[in-house]
């Protein structure tokens, strides 16, 4: 379309929603940003157009998420909308209104994986996740690469398309050593099916706008140019900022800008950024202003002498991190040879996962078929323990592209788990029929 | 020519002389592109209404012309008040006929401005931050170089970002460029208009600033010639909003006199429909243009957006309103086998005595109404009709092409509505879809049109009497009104008011939202009584309130609210002057 617009705007700040009162996703958190979009006459711009978020329903959810017991009784209105932003922006670009869009949008969702049983970093669903299910389904979009340029590691998406070889996940953060959630290390690369489409970056804490942009031209850009996918999602953490509270990198809302002009994505969410008053308002404005294609040389903070700058070490560090990472890539078919040999027909992971909303463990035994047809069925057995509740489930996955082989399978073994009877609830996500049977 | 009184302006803005009132009389003026409009409203009832041809380069003219037969019929001098809606503003922007205005903004960090505004500007620094926090100071010396630069400019502007939130570099900025270039007029962004939106205050208080001097010459010229015939009425001036603005209030306010023709029929619409409180669409049908409102439960919705002028859009608030280019006298014609309907005119309809088939053409043809001669209507229809058409058949075709046009524009003014975005969870789960109940219809072609919309949509309409002078009688009847903006930090202890210039501290202890009501009640009667507006009753237009977290506690809270005398119709009687 001729007179499609630079960018479509979903931005939806969720004024009466927050996780508990003095929670740092509460109600203000883009206050000052509304505030500032406002003040700048953002929403005047020609390039840009506005968009409503929609509600997202049950089958958007369930294509992604198994919720213990349910889904619906985890979560709250706000997540429904929030998920319906991403959707709305995903909407506008699919139909040719916008070149790109953003949604702005609370609460976010990067740490909520497949399996739901609460609240953890203060994600409940996976917003991009439902999308990405969503854009498949409703557009027959095959190929996604989702960067996650969220100071922390998204641990969720990761968890969610580990197993799919169509779905490129990168995701830089500060080093799990030294953050929530731990993870995102160099070494989780996908399952074997899927090796090599999972690409953990971890930086060292003290990173400034120069390692970042020097992991972004010569490992991100390459890895993604060779992975040709068909769209590009963009989890817009904003907690490298500086003065983030929650973590300890050195990223200016310049860095941030050029970061989105480099990458192109063709949609953005917003995840995390909890310096809501120094940092954000500059953020989304730099970066709104980059996706629409204006000039954004103006957008500094008030603060911008508070800035660290960047170490010898840590220069050092990160180009041995993107050398580690360009040869791994490099190497992705092999290993995956290598991995698969190795395996047999099953690859298997035991893991637990804390929520640390509300004081959930969880235990977890996932198992993938490497089936040479399809990229397997998956069954995940969970049991989550708190002070409250012991809630078990056994589930099987139908990838929308299963075999006839996976897809009897997969109801095969839970109804065998069923007959056993050692969990409370048996499931099977079938993504081929788009919808969550409970057997 | 009103320049030429432009010398006696100091001493008329003196206002008027209270005279024998108790008439109850108002009079309202519409100033249109082709005809100015007067009623005479007396205890809700129009005791004279009279039209006369608009004197385009010499407006005072048909002002006069209307005014002297007003005063002609009643018999009386003695009337409340004037009210004008005027196109004088819109005019002279759309036409160019503006000053030129020295632009100094403070931008500080953000969107580049640079080539967004209507002109250069000379980019100052110093800036306030989101939370009304001074980051930089401004630089004296930085604005004298301006005014060097400007030196040929008689108007200045001074518009700052966040200046809502701390009007204190606005005023400084304003004070320097007093001392050093003794300008005319200075209009600074954050008085002009009290909300966020640095882009659009700018763009206001340029238009205000640059057509400030034409719209006072005319103000002046307006009070001089009425003097002459000792009338002694106040004269106010109607805002895109519904409101009114004593005419000496508005000389330092010019660009809110724009847009106010819509504006003025929708009052008019609201004081005729009494207090019906349905909720749909008005649809005031001119000669060349149908202006769409929407209403809800008989009030009609402001629009978020202000109004755009010349393609910029201002701090103005106005209706949501769609015009659309389909009227009585809109041309109809085929176009590559296509039957088209506007939006250009060429003159009346040949029933009229015109050059080419009207829309009203072929109502009259139609029957649907009757107006000039049916015999010349039905020519009209002839030289369109398709070979073995009959006049009546293509008469229907163009009558539907026309209600469909109308429809889809009310279709898109809904979808607007529709795609407003909302910022809280509440809003968007509990949305409700607006419910089309009816149609008022006004002005010159809605006898014969709207009954059709309204077949066509499903749905009742009225048609008010005197419906063809809506938008006189809306002036005449439009109660004064006025809008301050009041956001206190309970942190930062203070509050700001921009449209006063005020930034206060905050008494000690705690501070509540009703205490931020509270303030802004004060506040307002304080701006009314300034501008010689009765407050009677107001209504908060905005309010939010936030906590302020940091770390894990709360140390303060943000609460914004914005109170204003409520528009509206006058109440009959009302005391509308302090
Ligand atoms: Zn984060
Ligand atoms: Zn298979």
């Amino acid at each position: 379309m001729l007179n499609a617009q630079k960018l479509g705007l979903v931005f939806f700040p969720a004024f009466d929603w927050a996780i508990s009162p003095t929670h740092p996703e509460r109600e203000e958190r883009l206050l000052y940003t509304r505030d500032q979009i406002v003040e700048e006459g953002l929403l005047d711009m020609p390039a840009i157009r506005e968009y409503k978020p929609k509600i997202a329903n049950l089958q958007d959810l369930e294509r992604v998420h198994v919720g213990v017991p349910d889904i619906t009784s985890l979560i709250t209105n706000a997540h429904l909308v929030s998920a319906g932003g991403a959707i709305a922006a995903a909407d506008a670009v699919m139909k040719k209104e916008v070149q790109r869009a953003f949604a702005l949008v609370r609460p976010p969702g990067h740490h909520a994986m497949r399996i739901v049983h609460g609240t953890r970093g203060f994600c409940t669903i996976n917003m991009e996740a439902i999308m990405v299910e969503y854009l498949r389904r409703t557009y027959g979009i095959n190929k996604v690469a989702i960067v996650d340029t969220d100071v922390h590691h998204g641990d969720g998406t990761q968890d969610i398309f580990y197993h799919d070889p169509d779905t490129l996940f990168i995701s830089f953060h500060q080093d799990g050593r030294t953050l929530y959630p731990g993870t995102g290390f160099t070494n989780e690369m996908g399952s074997p099916n899927a090796l090599g489409t999972t690409v953990n970056i971890p930086l060292p804490p003290g990173t400034t706008d120069r390692g970042l942009h020097e992991v972004l031209d010569h490992l991100i850009m390459p890895i993604l140019g060779d992975f040709k996918p068909d769209i590009i999602i963009n989890s817009a953490g904003q907690d490298n900022h500086y003065s983030d509270p929650l973590a300890n990198m050195a990223i200016t809302a310049q860095g941030y800008a050029r970061l989105a002009d480099t990458l192109k994505a063709d949609i953005a969410v917003l995840e995390g950024g909890y310096s809501i008053e120094d940092a954000l308002p500059y953020i989304n404005v730099g970066i709104v202003l980059a996706m629409a294609g204006m000039d954004y040389s103006k957008v500094i903070e008030p603060n911008i002498a508070d800035c660290p700058s960047q170490t010898s070490s840590v220069t050092h560090y990160i180009k041995d991190v993107i050398k580690e990472r360009q040869d791994m890539w490099g190497r992705k078919e092999k290993l995956q040879r290598e991995a698969i040999m190795k395996h047999g027909e099953f690859w298997q992971t035991e893991r637990s996962i804390y929520y640390d909303d509300v004081g959930i463990n969880e235990q977890q035994k996932e198992r993938v078929r490497l089936c040479p047809h399809c990229s397997g069925y998956v069954t995940i057995e969970t049991k989550a323990r708190s002070s409250l509740h012991y809630k078990t489930a056994y589930i099987g996955m139908i990838p929308q592209k299963a075999c006839p082989v996976c897809l009897k399978a997969a109801y095969d073994v839970v109804h065998a788990a069923k007959k056993q009877g050692n969990y409370q609830h048996y499931m099977v996500q079938n993504k081929q029929k788009d919808r969550l049977e409970r057997l | 020519m009103y320049q030429s009184i432009r010398n006696s302006m100091e001493q008329s803005a003196v206002g008027f002389i209270p005279g024998k009132r108790g008439d109850n009389m108002f009079l309202g003026l519409d100033v249109g592109g082709t005809f100015t409009d007067g009623v005479v409203v007396a205890d809700g009832k129009v005791v004279s209404m009279v039209k006369t041809p608009t004197t385009k380069e010499n407006l005072l003219q048909c002002i006069l012309t209307v005014v002297d037969k007003m005063v002609e019929d009643t018999g009386s001098k003695a009337f409340e008040r004037i009210a004008l809606s005027t196109t004088i503003v819109t005019n002279a922007i759309v036409e160019g006929n503006i000053d030129q205005v020295g632009l100094c903004i403070m931008p500080g960090p953000g969107m580049n401005l640079k080539d967004i505004l209507p002109v250069a500007p000379y980019i100052l620094s110093g800036y306030i931050d989101h939370r009304g926090r001074e980051m930089a100071q401004p630089n004296k010396e930085e604005v004298l170089s301006a005014c060097r630069h400007f030196s040929s400019c008689d108007v200045f502007v001074v518009s700052g970002k966040f200046a809502v939130r701390n009007p204190c570099f606005e005023s400084a900025v304003t004070d320097w460029i007093q001392e050093q270039a003794s300008p005319m007029h200075i209009s600074a962004g954050g008085k002009v208009s009290g909300s966020l939106n640095f882009l659009r205050r700018t763009n206001s208080a340029y238009y205000n600033g640059a057509v400030w001097r034409h719209f006072n010459a005319f103000a002046t010229a307006v009070e001089e010639a009425l003097k002459m015939r000792g009338i002694y009425s106040p004269v106010f001036v109607l805002k895109a909003d519904g409101g009114t603005l004593p005419l000496s209030v508005a000389r330092n306010y010019p660009v809110e006199a724009i847009f106010t023709g819509p504006a003025a029929s929708t009052i008019g619409i609201m004081g005729m429909n009494g207090d019906a409180a349905v909720s749909g669409i008005s649809l005031d049908i001119g000669g060349t243009t149908t202006d769409i409102a929407l209403w809800q439960k008989g009030r009609p919705v402001l629009a978020k957006e202000g109004a755009a002028v010349a393609g910029h859009r201002t701090g103005v608030q106005g209706f949501r309103l769609k015009s659309v280019g389909i009227g009585g006298d809109s041309l109809v014609f085929w176009e590559n086998h296509v039957l088209k309907v506007g939006p250009m005119r060429h003159g009346p309809a040949m029933a009229a005595g015109g050059p080419k088939p009207t829309v009203t053409d072929a109502m009259v043809a139609a029957g649907f109404i009757d107006f000039g001669d049916r015999a010349l209507a039905v020519k009209a229809m002839m030289l369109l009709a398709l070979q073995g058409q009959s006049p009546e058949a293509m008469a229907s075709q163009v009558i539907d092409k026309a209600v469909d046009g109308i429809c889809q524009a009310i279709a898109d003014l809904l979808d607007e509505q529709a795609a407003e975005p909302l910022y809280h969870v509440e809003e968007i789960v509990c949305e409700t879809k607006f419910v089309l109940e009816n149609i008022i219809g006004v002005g010159g072609g809605a006898a014969g049109l709207v009954p059709l919309v309204a077949k066509k949509l499903g749905i009742s309409y009225t048609l008010p009497e005197n419906g063809k002078v809506a938008n006189a009688f809306g002036a005449a009847v439009a109660r004064p009104t006025i809008a301050i903006t009041l956001r206190a930090d309970t942190a930062e202890g203070h509050y700001t008011v921009p449209e006063l210039g005020i930034k206060n501290r905050l008494p000690r202890g705690n501070f509540s939202l009703q205490n931020t009501y509270e303030l802004a009640e004060k506040h307002l009667a304080e701006l009314a009584q300034r501008n010689s507006i009765s407050v009677g009753e107001t209504q908060i237009v905005q309010s939010e309130e936030f906590n302020m977290v940091r770390g894990f506690t709360t140390v303060g809270k943000i609460m914004t609210c914005r109170l204003q005398v409520k528009p509206g119709v006058l109440q009959y009687g009302e005391e509308e002057l302090c």
